[in-house]
């Protein structure tokens, strides 16, 4: 299960990159500054989702409280529609220059859930782990699998899902997905306790 | 071992200059990797043809007689101003969104000094390249601007007669410059009885091409196409007007323009090929809009109709 959200997160994240494109494009176009605003954006939320959520995850981790944070991206993604286009017109109007007006949209639009889809990643290897021995294997299959999940969730949405639906709808959709992803987590009990102690002779 | 590896990093570092499949008689004037495109200038030595180009094989994206610089070569490009009959005045403001070698601005300026022109292009160095190789000026009645062509229209204050949309990125056209959104606004920076003309390249009759004539059809009340001799090549004309223009009344006058202007290209010939949108119009293809607008498969799609 643990393994299938991560996953889920990790091609949400990248389609939600591609389809951001698309967002972008009517009012700032489809340059280099677009992408490089975007790419940036996507990643600058990651690494602090990254840092983040190695804090939260030592305090009390539990998977009710990983459902809430995929439950936020969920609604900031189901309800995009709403304020995105408010938003991007805004930042239109102020006319900052071909690279910051990008920049600034991107940061306003992805910034958010890039973050909450960042913190993903070591909570829930806070959560898988249980025990030091093994810990290794743990992280690296859940790298992997968030980073396989990207890889999928590009090819998915720039070969097939665009040419099929709208952008909106597709962010929607992926929206609906985190949250009934988010929900069985509410009742899960997923936390290992690791017998500290097991790794003391060690050090 | 490690001889082998540099070995094989040199032919790497060596590939793409072979990598160039000109014909015999073509030889390569320059070529840039510009912020938005591959630039490549080249130059048929035996027609005594300079052409630009944005792929190293295939389509041409522009081109001039050496001979006669000032001549357009390109059909669709001779095509295109058909636009000025469906005009009923003399045009003021003329906007080209997309400058490619600035062959047709340079044209519309030589027959007519007095107008105002604007023209819209994205990058930098297709500028340089109009100017250095293709005998492209600007002046005081023809200004290029740096930008993204919806962008640029979207902030206009200022409204056009005519308005020519020929942006391509290599082989298609940038999706935000197809939609439904984009027409409205292009339309909304139309004057009274103002006209745009679109050159819209399908050589297998594609899918995009069905997806243009509805996207058009949506926001404009009629679409003339004038099919070129060569396959492929379509020249779009939408105007504000609700009441339908008649092939007659068009040939009538382009062969009035023609005579006024004393133009070096045939308009009158142009003004034969009128085609009401009708015959192509096919209600199944998707109207594109910037929610949904998959252009870059879409060109690869047969038509369904028929």
């Amino acid at each position: 299960m643990i393994n299938f959200i991560v996953f889920i997160c990790g091609a949400v994240v990248m389609s939600f990159e591609i389809l951001g494109s698309r967002i972008l494009a009517p009012n700032f176009g489809n340059s280099v500054f677009v992408w490089g605003s975007l790419i940036s954006v996507f990643l600058t939320g990651l690494s602090a989702g990254y840092y983040l959520g190695g804090r939260i995850a030592d305090i009390r981790p539990s998977s009710r409280k990983l459902g809430l944070i995929i439950i936020a991206p969920g609604v900031l993604l189901l309800t995009f529609p709403l304020y995105s286009g408010p938003v991007s017109d805004w930042i239109f109007m102020k006319d900052l220059g071909v690279r910051s007006s990008p920049l600034l949209a991107s940061a306003s639009l992805f910034l958010v859930p890039s973050v909450f889809l960042g913190i993903v990643s070591p909570y829930t290897a806070k959560l898988m782990i249980c025990s030091l021995h093994t810990s290794g294997e743990t992280i690296g299959t859940l790298y992997a699998l968030s980073t396989f999940g990207s890889i999928i969730g590009t090819l998915v949405t720039s070969f097939y899902l665009i040419t099929i639906a709208g952008v909106n709808s597709l962010i929607m959709g992926q929206g609906i997905l985190l949250i009934i992803l988010a929900m069985p987590l509410h009742f899960m009990k997923l936390r290992c306790d690791i017998d500290y102690t097991e790794s003391g002779g060690r050090k | 071992m490690l001889q082998k590896i540099y070995l094989i990093i040199f032919c790497f570092i060596l590939f793409p200059f072979k990598g160039f499949a000109l014909e015999p008689t073509e030889k390569l004037l320059m070529e840039k990797n510009s912020l938005y495109q591959y630039i490549a200038v080249t130059e048929d030595t035996s027609k005594h043809e300079r052409y630009l180009r944005n792929n190293k094989k295939g389509l041409i994206q522009g081109g001039i007689s050496l001979n006669a610089p000032e001549k357009l070569l390109f059909e669709y490009t001779q095509m295109s101003f058909i636009s000025l009959a469906f005009l009923e005045r003399e045009p003021e403001d003329v906007l080209f969104a997309g400058l490619g070698i600035g062959v047709m601005p340079r044209y519309l300026n030589r027959y007519y000094p007095q107008i105002n022109m604007d023209v819209v292009e994205i990058d930098p160095d297709i500028m340089l390249v109009a100017k250095d190789y293709f005998y492209f000026k600007e002046n005081e009645k023809l200004k290029v601007h740096s930008g993204d062509a919806r962008q640029f229209i979207k902030r206009s204050k200022k409204k056009y007669d005519i308005i020519f949309l020929d942006a391509y990125q290599a082989d298609y056209i940038p999706f935000h410059l197809t939609t439904l959104e984009f027409l409205r606004e292009v339309k909304s920076k139309l004057k009274e009885n103002g006209v745009v003309v679109s050159n819209i390249l399908s050589p297998n009759r594609n899918k995009f091409f069905d997806s243009m004539i509805m996207t058009y059809k949506k926001v404009f009340p009629y679409l003339y196409i004038f099919k070129g001799k060569k396959a492929g090549n379509f020249i779009f004309v939408v105007t504000k007007r609700i009441d339908l223009k008649d092939k007659d009344g068009i040939e009538a006058a382009a062969k009035r323009l023609q005579s006024l202007r004393k133009f070096d290209i045939e308009l009158t010939e142009t003004a034969t090929r009128f085609e009401y949108s009708m015959a192509y119009e096919w209600f199944g293809a998707d109207i594109l809009t910037d929610d949904f607008a998959p252009v870059n498969l879409y060109k690869y799609q047969d038509s369904e109709a028929k």
